[in-house]
């Protein structure tokens, strides 16, 4: 089986600073990778290069077995990018389903078909009873989950979620898991970005953590953790990147 | 499928305009408020030698069209700023789209709008005895007029919209540059009543030809100066949309052509 992501010796430097050096990682199908790293440490540059949005410095990048710069149309009809910011400002005058619709157009889903597409995702998200109210009106809890159903509009091989729950309610954080999970199981690979260990554990197969732009450690949960003894990834992660605060800009 | 784009994002453009009444409302009769008092107090003070004509309403239609088109642009590029403040550029960007289609279905968009605003300006312009002197055909190329004075002025504001490194600097910008741009055209007054080094201005301005060509329209007929001026505004839009999309390529190459 072909890998999803196949990213091997990238880099990208900006001015004098490398804000991702040599990184290597790769996802097969069906996989929840985690990517893990302090404010910083190169996790959404690395993203930003796999979604087609900045081109690498050096290295490869392939998604789906397309390469990001020469192939990037093919390779964003392959992803679902779920941006870290939800800016509703750009849409809060229209309703969810309105985006969601307008979003489908977007991604090229045959005319016949937006509506009832739409009207899909919402309800995987569990919006369909929210569906005609105005952005502007929904918590951020139902942004996100808007978010992540827009993401999934085109039936994207490559799912990649950039702090999914990040300032969400435990409920809120409960349901996207469930949906991430449920993804998973009809087969769908997921690049999972976040600061939260707890979620890494419970979601992902496999993780990287990463610190100034460097892949430190590699593995499973279960094997970070008794490879140096410890009961949680909290522990794992500030025994390889180190309790300093990080001062480098985002 | 780029019809399919240009569709969705239009449509996007359209729903946020319409739920915003109070804000469309303004919008649509700001320009007939400024043909009423503006035209009415100045075509008062107004030189019918200097002006050319007595009916300083007709002739101030074209200045108030120009007027508004030009107000217009800055609220066209608007969108465009702040999607790319907010992120939702790069959402965008991710996509399978056209990178044009994101430009095109403003130019739509904003040629529909300032279309209709220019009707209601002539339809009042109508109520208040303005009849143009080449009739309805006049008043469709008075619209085409508008409409390439729309993809000019857009163009640029959208470009400028890619160069600022904030809205606040956008807001500035064009603040400054409105009322100059309009003053340093024929809008209100004819360009022989300005100083020399106020016409060589004047004529470097895209707004001047695009008001010269409708007013041949409104007050001349089809005159021999009409294509002239079509080709300087053509001429003038075809560059301000080079600068647009060159602008809008340098902006969206670090997210990979």
């Amino acid at each position: 089986m072909g890998m999803i992501i196949d990213v091997e010796r990238l880099s990208r430097r900006f001015g004098q600073s490398t804000a991702v050096d040599e990184l290597t990682l790769t996802a097969g199908a069906g996989e929840v990778v985690g990517l893990l790293g302090p404010n910083g440490a190169g996790k959404t540059t690395t993203i930003r290069m796999l979604a087609t949005l900045l081109p690498p410095s050096s290295g490869t990048a392939r998604v789906c077995g397309f390469d990001v710069v020469r192939a990037a149309g093919d390779v964003r009809l392959r992803i679902g990018y779920v941006m870290q910011q939800v800016s509703p400002m750009g849409y809060y005058m229209l309703t969810g389903r309105e985006k969601t619709e307008i979003e489908a157009a977007l991604y090229h889903v045959p005319r016949k078909r937006v509506k009832a597409r739409a009207a899909e995702v919402l309800e995987l998200v569990g919006l369909s009873a929210h569906a005609d109210r105005l952005v502007q009106a929904y918590s951020g809890g139902m942004q996100k989950r808007l978010e992540l159903a827009c993401g999934l509009l085109h039936r994207p091989e490559l799912l990649i979620l950039d702090e999914p729950t990040l300032g969400l309610d435990v409920q809120s954080r409960h349901h996207v898991w469930d949906h991430i999970r449920q993804l998973c199981q009809e087969g769908m690979t997921v690049l999972l970005a976040t600061n939260y260990m707890d979620e890494a554990d419970r979601l992902c197969d496999r993780l990287t953590i990463i610190d100034h732009g460097r892949e430190v450690v590699s593995g499973t949960p279960a094997e970070l953790k008794a490879a140096i003894g410890a009961d949680s990834l909290d522990e794992v992660f500030l025994r390889h990147t180190g309790h300093a605060l990080r001062e480098e800009a985002a | 499928m780029w019809a399919q784009e240009v569709l969705a994002l239009s449509r996007r453009w359209l729903l946020m305009t319409l739920r915003e009444r109070l804000n469309l409302l303004f919008s649509v009769l700001q320009p007939a408020v400024w043909l009423v008092f503006f035209a009415g107090s100045l075509g008062g003070a107004m030189d019918a030698r200097v002006v050319g004509t007595t009916d300083y309403l007709a002739f101030a239609v074209p200045g108030i069209i120009a007027f508004t088109v030009v107000g217009n642009g800055v609220s066209a590029a608007m969108p465009l700023l702040f999607d790319k403040e907010t992120g939702y550029l790069d959402k965008l960007m991710s996509m399978p789209i056209r990178r044009s289609s994101l430009i095109v279905s403003r130019f739509v968009f904003q040629m529909g709008m300032n279309s209709a605003q220019v009707l209601v300006i002539l339809l009042v312009a109508l109520v208040l005895g303005v009849r143009p002197a080449t009739g309805l055909a006049g008043v469709l190329a008075i619209l085409v007029t508008a409409a390439l004075l729309t993809l000019a002025m857009t163009a640029a504001a959208m470009a400028l919209a890619c160069a600022v490194p904030s809205h606040g600097t956008f807001f500035a910008v064009t603040g400054f540059a409105s009322l100059p741009l309009l003053f340093m055209s024929n809008a209100f007054v004819p360009l022989t009543a300005m100083p020399a080094w106020m016409q060589v201005v004047a004529r470097a301005n895209p707004l001047t030809y695009a008001i010269e060509a409708m007013r041949l329209l409104m007050l001349d007929g089809w005159s021999a100066g009409l294509p002239v001026a079509m080709g300087a505004l053509v001429l003038a839009s075809a560059l301000l949309l080079v600068v647009g999309a060159w602008q809008f390529g340098r902006q969206t190459s670090e997210r990979v052509a």
